[in-house]
């Protein structure tokens, strides 16, 4: 049927009530009190949020080189379920996308196979190694939108500066991975009193902070766009918004599950919440969710990492780092943070569709008349069961497999 | 004498309730009484397994479990572990695949790696021991240090123990400062900034000099082993100067010898390092009587613990 008609619902943006009139992927009206003719499929809206499609700019594909853990074409499909109509793949495939043509075989590759558009970032440093620059203006010629070399930081201060200072010709942003490797040895969680009683050897939060204010100070010096990516620390917020208010083109993000989870939830020793960078203190949640409201925080993005059944089964010290995101951030969020009313739905929509796209210098998504249809139909009273089955990312890595999350996304419509 | 315990595994001191840990000390005593006998078994656990997984080496702590299943009648197993392998979950998944096939009915598991007991013990309906996992918990040490600390002082409320020494990797320093704890008594730490963890209990109290700890008067110092590697690594310059510093070298062993001061150790003692030659042959260490209380304890565990590994018979 070419012709829609969702009419009933409210909009997640602003609340307000608006039917809408698709035709071949094109919202052809949108106001109150349309009616369906005989020609047009009415879908009932009453009591859901029309939602603008998410943006996840922080999803590892694993394609090149993990294909059984995830591919283009498994993660795309997972973003789909989850309300998620663009992603941004990061570069730390196997061999890494740190040329254009590694950019060009990915972008090739999502073209053919994948649901929704798929963006990519690429490496700052050849094999993400940090010790020479990629060849940056040949992956922005080939369509790279990012420079990171996320799951690493850049270790040598002078060769991120060199970076950026060269990034600024193409315009390109510089992704920052904020960790201080030497100081993160072997930790597998948070430094502090909950890894003190697991025993488990710990990172400490300086480890971020350090870097976060070492970047922002390379960023100014050499006049380039910064992203700062995972911002998991209280003190971490406040520097980035110190940096903002002086006026430094600085943005950032932070997952669903460092909004969600503390390490106080790693007292089983549950391999499905290991992630790096590590969960922090209840108190440093509470400061990224103040943070995302008040607009240091800039964008929500998943930081999707599939590993296999087999590899998370390993001991806590052991298991690789991170978990799945794209099929339960919206859910999750909505579960935790929306319903009990911490979290506003206009500021999710920012967060999670307007600001990842602007950020990106992609087109905006939005719901009105004249533009293309894309937009999540969400059940805010529905009930969604994270069981084996429902999900469709390769991967099963997530810490509400089992669990019942409030809320269901009913439709995304694409154009 | 406290009520019984219902319990399938001991995993950490954290898990145990105070009256949970005065029925296995209050339960020590007679098997302890045992050793002195020509007959040193009793029929308790005969016709059960009990299965030795150490992944990490250790001759002491394994022989002492063999010695306490062995004197409950227990059938004694140890199962060998590749050590040469890369340590992997690969290793640990297939395992509890056999165990269970197995049908073991208790598990004593050393491993280097913290949680690696309970990822066993959720799965088996062995009971599980935890003889030790990476830097978490050595329930079973701080009970035979709680067992030998009643035998010196019947009234346990106000003791003082002082633990030096490198906490920051030590299971042992958390599960005996956590038992201790429990038990009434009061813990003092001591050792170099970059070997105590900066978020300790807030029960225990941190000592940043030896005069200090000293005059904080401990009626026990608690010695653990130092590693070298951890010079390595930066957390001490040398044993030399950790000797003197963090150590009880000559000097201090006469005031503690004067003072009357309990050495407790965990063992192995490495000579020279925590501390010097002569507190081998002190008349109030009590390094001796932990191995041998460590029999009697680990028996008196095999005794509480229920697993659950029979068809249903009846009443649980």
């Amino acid at each position: 049927m070419s012709r829609q008609l969702f009419h009933g619902g409210t909009l997640a943006s602003d609340g307000s009530q608006a039917d809408i009139l698709v035709e071949d992927g094109v919202i052809q009206r949108m106001a109150p009190g349309l009616t369906a003719d005989a020609h047009t499929e009415e879908v009932d809206c009453r009591g859901r949020l029309i939602i603008p499609g998410l943006y996840d700019m922080l999803v590892h594909l694993r394609e090149p080189g993990r294909e059984d853990r995830e591919t283009i074409e498994t993660g795309s499909l997972a973003a789909l379920h989850g309300g998620i109509t663009g992603i941004l793949a990061m570069p730390n495939t196997d061999p890494p996308i740190d040329s254009g043509s590694m950019v060009q075989f990915v972008l090739t590759l999502a073209g053919e196979r994948a649901e929704i558009p798929v963006d990519t970032a690429g490496c700052i440093t050849r094999g993400r190694l940090g010790e020479e620059m990629a060849e940056i203006g040949d992956m922005t010629a080939a369509g790279a939108v990012m420079l990171t070399d996320d799951g690493s930081s850049v270790a040598n201060p002078n060769m991120l500066l060199r970076a950026m200072e060269y990034a600024r010709n193409f315009d390109m942003l510089i992704g920052s991975h904020c960790a201080t490797p030497a100081l993160d040895l072997h930790g597998v969680m948070n430094l502090g009193s909950m890894s003190y009683r697991l025993g488990l050897p710990g990172i400490p939060a300086t480890s971020e902070e350090i870097c976060i204010e070492r970047d922002l100070q390379l960023a100014r010096l050499a006049g380039c766009r910064i992203h700062i990516q995972q911002v998991t620390t209280a003190r971490g917020c406040e520097i980035i918004r110190r940096y903002k208010n002086e006026g430094l083109p600085v943005t950032a993000e932070v997952s669903p599950h460092h909004l969600l989870f503390s390490e106080e939830d790693l007292c089983n020793y549950d391999t499905s919440l290991k992630m790096y960078p590590p969960l922090r203190t209840p108190a440093d949640c509470e400061a990224l969710l103040a943070a995302l409201i008040d607009g240091t925080i800039d964008a929500i993005a998943s930081d999707h990492a599939p590993h296999t059944i087999f590899d998370k089964q390993m001991d806590f010290n052991h298991a690789p780092f991170g978990i799945l995101g794209l099929e339960t951030a919206l859910l999750s969020l909505h579960d935790r943070l929306v319903r009990p009313g911490k979290l506003p739905w206009d500021v999710l929509v920012r967060a999670y569709s307007e600001n990842p796209r602007r950020i990106l210098n992609k087109p905006p998504v939005e719901i009105r008349e004249g533009v293309d249809a894309e937009f999540v139909v969400f059940d805010p009273e529905g009930e969604t069961e994270i069981h084996q089955d429902y999900l469709l990312s390769l991967s099963r890595n997530t810490p509400f497999l089992g669990q019942t999350l409030a809320g269901n996304i009913e439709q995304v419509v694409l154009p | 004498m406290a009520t019984g315990m219902n319990r399938k595994d001991l995993l950490d001191i954290e898990d145990l309730s105070l009256e949970e840990i005065q029925f296995i000390l209050d339960n020590a005593t007679p098997f302890k009484d045992l050793f002195t006998r020509s007959v040193k078994k009793v029929p308790t656990l005969r016709g059960k397994t009990v299965l030795n997984l150490f992944y990490e080496p250790s001759t002491r702590t394994r022989t002492s479990f063999e010695i306490a299943a062995k004197r409950l009648s227990a059938d004694v197993q140890n199962f060998a572990v590749s050590t040469s392998s890369v340590v992997k979950g690969e290793s640990i998944q297939d395992t509890i695949d056999t165990l269970m096939a197995m049908k073991v009915d208790y598990i004593v598991v050393r491993h280097g790696s913290s949680g690696v007991p309970k990822m066993i013990a959720d799965y088996a309906g062995a009971s599980v021991i935890n003889a030790g996992d990476g830097f978490h918990a050595h329930p079973t040490q701080a009970l035979l240090d709680a067992y030998t600390m009643r035998e010196v002082y019947p009234e346990l409320t106000g003791r003082k123990v002082l633990i030096m020494g490198d906490i920051l990797h030590s299971r042992v320093a958390r599960s005996v400062a956590r038992c201790f704890h429990m038990l009434g008594i009061e813990v003092g730490m001591f050792g170099p900034g970059t070997l105590i963890p900066q978020d300790l209990p807030p029960f225990i109290t941190r000592f940043d000099h030896y005069d200090d700890a000293w005059d904080w008067a401990p009626d026990v110092m608690y010695l653990l082993r130092v590693q070298n590697e951890r010079m390595k690594d930066h957390f001490f310059p040398s044993t030399r100067e950790y000797h003197q510093i963090y150590g009880i070298h000559r000097k201090r062993f006469a005031a503690v010898r004067e003072r009357g001061t309990w050495i407790m150790h965990p063992g192995p003692v490495n000579r020279g390092v925590e501390v010097t030659d002569e507190v081998m042959s002190y008349e109030r260490s009590l390094i001796n009587q932990q191995v041998e209380n460590g029999i009697a304890v680990r028996m008196a565990i095999l005794y509480a613990l229920k697993p659950q590994t029979e068809a249903r018979e009846g009443s649980a």
